[in-house]
């Protein structure tokens, strides 16, 4: 059981490690283009959030993949968990099922 | 009323775009993907793409959205004993290699100049046989039980079916959550082949793992839905990082979106506790032989109805799992 678990630990650090290599077979030689790196969003009249996103886009693409990633999964979490308090409150809380088919 | 007044502009992708679309999209793809355990790309790209987004964005925009909204769903499938941990994380191995081999083979295609073609066609063959298999499983399942029970009247019961072969090939790993038993050496090979399908297809995959989960491993239908959105998180985030860093996510839209499928999503995974496992399969079998009539039009040039064929079957099938829901409330609140 163990040495299942550290087969598991290795194998999924393997898949990250060799997965940029997977994106780049699956996604094709047009996205690596340099013109689509270089897309700049104009920030005239942009103010707030879509200025702070803007700004980040334009500068620093690593690290606005980064925050988009991050933000998607905090966002997601945070919605789970407020979800579960309104749906335990109105007394519809999730429990484990039995399985049939 | 003036619906325009929600309008707003998104910068990274560069248009004006309707929050109520972002949300009934975000909506009818979070019930789909709640309750069919998949993440709905096949839906939400060509929408977006069909109200006015470029391509990539679209791709980019649903990935980051489908990552979002696979944590709302994993984390209610998990409460309902739906995911079965071990069997996800299995599959992610496979499902990598799998990938990359299948991305590979469309490069090799893509030289010959016959990659799109040969890809729509494998589109449909797949998703119209799928559709087909399923549909005659749900159909001759009566039939199937009375000759079984008919022989176990006349014969005694039946002795549990003995795997033998390369399907025993140790180790053998039992996963206590499916309730099943199978050989590591399976388990890869069937992932690796559903991975390749959808390296190959240029999908995310939950469409060809479901099912996959159901009929070559045994899983049952609701712990086959739950383990499969939770592959769908490791590759909806990879999905969201890579896309990002090509500046192809519109960030805006992606959180309007799983706006909207997080509250779908609840629906979608509450809607398996009232639904089950045969009536699941049915409405799978008809969602993606609908799909597949999609890709035909496509294949035929008919791009618009291709998109209204897809979302109009995605709307509708919403429609029929809310409806199936209410009347399985009502009839537990009466028994």
């Amino acid at each position: 059981m163990k040495r299942l678990k550290a087969f598991y630990v290795i194998a999924v650090g393997l898949i990250f490690q060799f997965a940029p290599l997977v994106a780049r077979a699956s996604s094709g030689e047009g996205l690596d283009v340099p013109e689509a790196l270089n897309h700049k969003v104009p920030l005239e009249g942009l103010a707030g959030l879509s200025l702070l996103f803007s700004k980040l886009y334009n500068e620093n693409l690593w690290l606005f993949a980064i925050v988009c990633t991050v933000l998607m999964a905090v966002v997601g979490m945070a919605i789970a968990l407020v979800t579960d308090v309104i749906l335990k409150a109105m007394g519809l809380e999730t429990e484990k099922i039995e399985h049939r088919e | 009323m003036d619906l325009s007044m929600f309008n707003i502009y998104l910068p990274i992708a560069g248009l004006h775009f309707n929050v109520l679309i972002l949300l009934a999209i975000g909506f009818s793809v979070g019930i789909l993907g709640g309750f069919f355990g998949v993440g709905g790309a096949w839906v939400v790209t060509p929408a977006l793409n069909i109200f006015g987004f470029n391509m990539a964005y679209a791709i980019g925009t649903d990935l980051a959205h489908i990552f979002g909204k696979s944590i709302v769903s994993t984390r209610k499938h998990g409460k309902m004993g739906n995911v079965d941990v071990k069997m996800g994380l299995l599959s992610i191995v496979g499902s990598v290699i799998g990938v990359e081999v299948g991305a590979r083979n469309v490069m090799w295609l893509t030289a010959r100049g016959m990659a799109g073609p040969v890809v729509r066609y494998s589109y449909m063959i797949l998703l119209f046989g799928l559709g087909a298999y399923m549909l005659y499983d749900y159909f001759t399942k009566d039939q199937r039980a009375a000759k079984a029970a008919a022989r176990a009247a006349a014969e005694g019961p039946e002795p549990p079916p003995q795997k033998k072969g390369w399907r025993t090939l140790p180790p053998m790993i039992y996963f206590p959550v499916s309730g099943v038993r199978a050989s590591l050496w399976v388990i890869l090979f069937v992932f690796f082949l559903t991975g390749w399908l959808s390296g190959f297809l240029g999908v995310g995959g939950g469409f060809i793992r479901m099912p996959a989960l159901i009929y070559l491993i045994g899983c049952p239908t609701a712990i086959a839905i739950g383990t499969d959105l939770f592959s769908v998180v490791f590759t909806g985030a990879y999905g969201c990082f890579t896309y990002a860093l090509k500046g192809r996510v519109e960030i805006f839209a992606a959180l309007i979106m799983l706006c909207g499928a997080a509250v779908g999503a609840q629906i979608g995974v509450a809607a398996v506790k009232y639904i089950h496992g045969y009536g699941i399969r049915l409405l799978f079998a008809i969602m993606i032989i609908l799909a597949g009539a999609s890709v035909t039009f496509k294949q035929l040039n008919y791009t618009t109805l291709a998109g209204i064929t897809v979302m109009g079957a995605a709307l509708g099938m919403c429609l029929v799992i809310i409806l199936l829901m209410v009347q399985g409330v009502r009839k537990e609140k009466a028994s």
